[in-house]
């Protein structure tokens, strides 16, 4: 008999617009009760916006140093069981690429190198960076162009000649922005040398700066600035190894492998370690994503744990909001309101404070991945699919606070609550 | 002709614990369409429970309730929810006023449960707010207002879906005799123009002004102005 009514449901644009003007009224406290919505979601956005603008601009960065190219360095040489740092061991020689060029037949170009840091001088101006003794493959490998001049020649490494080629910052410092070097003489460690060539700008790679550096013959630097060792041959630093195609990274890196064992005379069937380490930038990627997928999901977690402590929080004040307002869900019942429409109410209403705390959150996380976008100057990254998240994320948690407080205030007897003061 | 409200040994109790409380003790009554009824009796007599109890805010332990010729017996609490949006209008003591909303909202609100749309809902509570003399009063809020003004608005709440029953609870009980008086004659002209009222009051001059007075005693009906016996008897039937 009762089922036969038709019963009409309130809207529930009514009873959003009620719940905006219960809101409204309390603008303090529901501000207040916001808040650890808003920090949650902030959160959220935020880290995974910077996260994502970090990682895309080391991503660059990295590859920038060529996805086709793989580093053997010497090393991990060990002091009693501390690992020294990569190529702080002279295991590597220029037999050793000279080896891997001949026998790794997918290995396209092979260049050997040598760093060191001396002082450089032209008249009255001088300066300290880095001196790279290498063959003549070393500017293709690594992409290097020249705006001047003209890399050395297979004669002048041959011939251990002193000439060299300037990156630009050190033209720049050298000569003035901009100005001629080329055929200037120059010194460095005292050594005379003769500028042949300056390269193009590139920037900041990595840890080093190519356009700082300064280009000489292997053979020369290694008998003038570091001192040959006649029994070992040419001791080199690294070893680059530019593959035809990526694919094949990984079966270059096994082969390098076991020739250098075998020139080392390395048996790992014995215990022995290898005295070199085989990197891509792929993998420096790979590392540094692993890294920060860590931290990006910490600080989700204890986004997460603001979002329960904030859901309870919207509990808490919705359950108080119910006793305050007994009488007047009393009134409402009176009048014809259902419990269906009682609860609905207080259930958009802890909804409609969540949201609005999780839109809040989405707006201050861009802000502060935009911010920080700009000072640290990385790509501004912003994922759709984090806003989405984070919008569903807080209206799951209105969800959730209301349920409780809702149904208690559904379930008030009119009469009692009438008689509530 | 079908009785507005026909009720058979109405029984109310209330339980607590182990302890029954009966506040109901069969209470029969017959109320007929256009009638103006003051319900009296003491403090406990049961008369405020008898008053929830046809206003469909609370049910019956036993016994048989017909509003309008149809039978509550098995109305839910949406069911009666309803009813009391559609048939029937409240008014308090106290007002009860949301004290957020201006008058206008106030008045409007059972429309909103009625699923009215909200240009007719503004149309019907100017109406409404009209007709009970408050015109220039739609937009303060309830603390703006006199009680008597304040009345007025709940009045106006009351009927504002039309109803075919008035109830109410103590109406003049928080007003001064002269704002009384204003809300009474409220009251008797709604009458007039057909809608069936009935108070609850402990005030006997209240009551002399309404057409007929049934006194509550410890649960029962024991003194009913349009019955000339000590047990009020029912006159007419519950249906067609």
């Amino acid at each position: 008999m009762g089922s036969s009514i038709p019963i009409p449901s309130t809207s529930i644009i009514e009873i959003l617009s009620m719940a905006i003007a219960a809101l409204w009224s309390n603008k303090l406290r529901t501000a207040l009760t916001m808040l650890g919505v808003i920090i949650g979601i902030t959160a959220v956005i935020a880290v995974t916006s910077v996260g994502q603008g970090v990682q895309l601009a080391t991503e660059a960065r990295l590859l920038g140093l060529g996805a086709d190219i793989l580093q053997v360095q010497a090393g991990a040489a060990k002091s009693g069981n501390i690992s020294q740092a990569a190529g702080s061991a002279t295991t590597l020689t220029w037999s050793d690429a000279q080896a891997i060029k001949s026998q790794v037949l997918a290995a396209d170009q092979v260049t050997a190198y040598l760093q060191q840091t001396a002082q450089v001088v032209y008249e009255q101006n001088n300066l300290s960076t880095t001196v790279l003794g290498t063959d003549i493959h070393y500017a293709e490998v690594n992409n290097i162009g020249l705006q001047a001049g003209r890399f050395f020649t297979q004669d002048e490494l041959e011939a251990a000649e002193s000439v060299v080629v300037l990156g630009p910052t050190v033209r720049d410092e050298l000569f003035g922005v901009g100005g001629n070097a080329i055929g200037a003489k120059i010194r460095i460690q005292g050594q005379r040398y003769r500028v042949v060539g300056v390269a193009e700008v590139k920037g900041t790679r990595g840890r080093s700066n190519p356009d700082e550096q300064v280009y000489a013959p292997l053979t020369n630097i290694s008998a003038r600035l570091v001192g040959d060792n006649a029994l070992s041959g040419i001791a080199v630093q690294g070893i680059a190894v530019k593959v035809e195609k990526q694919e094949q990274l990984e079966a270059i890196n096994f082969q390098i492998a076991n020739l250098l064992r075998v020139r080392h005379n390395i048996h790992p069937a014995r215990g022995d370690e290898d005295d070199f380490q085989i990197s891509t930038a792929a993998d420096l990627v790979a590392t540094l994503t692993s890294t920060l997928e860590l931290f990006t999901v910490m600080v989700v977690a204890i986004a997460g744990i603001s979002l329960i402590v904030g859901g309870i929080g919207i509990a808490n004040i919705m359950l108080v909001s119910v006793v305050e307002r007994t009488r007047e869900i009393g009134i409402r019942k009176a009048v014809g309101a259902t419990d269906q429409a009682i609860l609905n109410q207080f259930l958009v209403e802890a909804i409609a404070i969540a949201a609005a705390g999780g839109l809040v959150g989405v707006g201050l996380g861009l802000a502060i991945s935009f911010i920080a976008a700009s000072l640290f100057n990385f790509p501004l990254v912003i994922s759709l699919w984090s806003i989405v998240l984070g919008v569903g994320l807080s209206f799951v948690t209105g969800v959730v606070a209301g349920v409780i407080p809702a149904r208690s205030a559904a379930q008030l007897d009119p009469i009692i609550a009438l008689r509530s003061d | 002709m079908v009785a507005m409200i026909w009720m058979k040994d109405i029984h109310k109790t209330y339980r607590l614990g182990e302890v029954e409380t009966p506040v109901l003790k069969g209470v029969d009554l017959t109320i007929e369409e256009g009638e103006y009824v003051a319900i009296m009796g003491a403090s406990g007599s049961g008369k405020s429970t008898l008053m929830n109890i046809v206003g469909c805010l609370d049910r019956p332990t036993s016994g048989h309730y017909v509003l309008e010729g149809q039978n509550l017996a098995g109305f839910n609490k949406d069911a009666l929810a309803y009813i009391r949006s559609q048939r029937i209008g409240f008014v308090f003591q106290q007002f009860n006023l949301l004290a957020r909303s201006t008058a206008l909202e106030n008045v409007m609100l059972p429309m909103i449960y009625a699923g009215a749309p909200k240009a007719q809902r503004r149309r019907r509570a100017e109406e409404t707010l009209i007709r009970v003399g408050l015109g220039d009063r739609m937009s303060n809020r309830p603390s703006q207002l006199s009680g008597g003004q304040q009345q007025r608005v709940a009045i106006a709440r009351a009927l504002i879906n039309r109803p075919a029953l008035l109830l109410a609870d103590e109406p003049t009980g928080a007003l001064d005799s002269q704002t009384s008086q204003t809300v009474m004659d409220l009251l008797s002209d709604l009458n007039q123009q057909g809608i069936t009222i009935v108070i609850v009051t402990h005030e006997p001059d209240i009551a002399a002004q309404t057409h007929r007075t049934i006194q509550v005693t410890d649960g029962l009906i024991v003194q009913d102005s349009a019955i000339p016996t000590d047990r009020a008897k029912h006159t007419t039937s519950p249906c067609i």
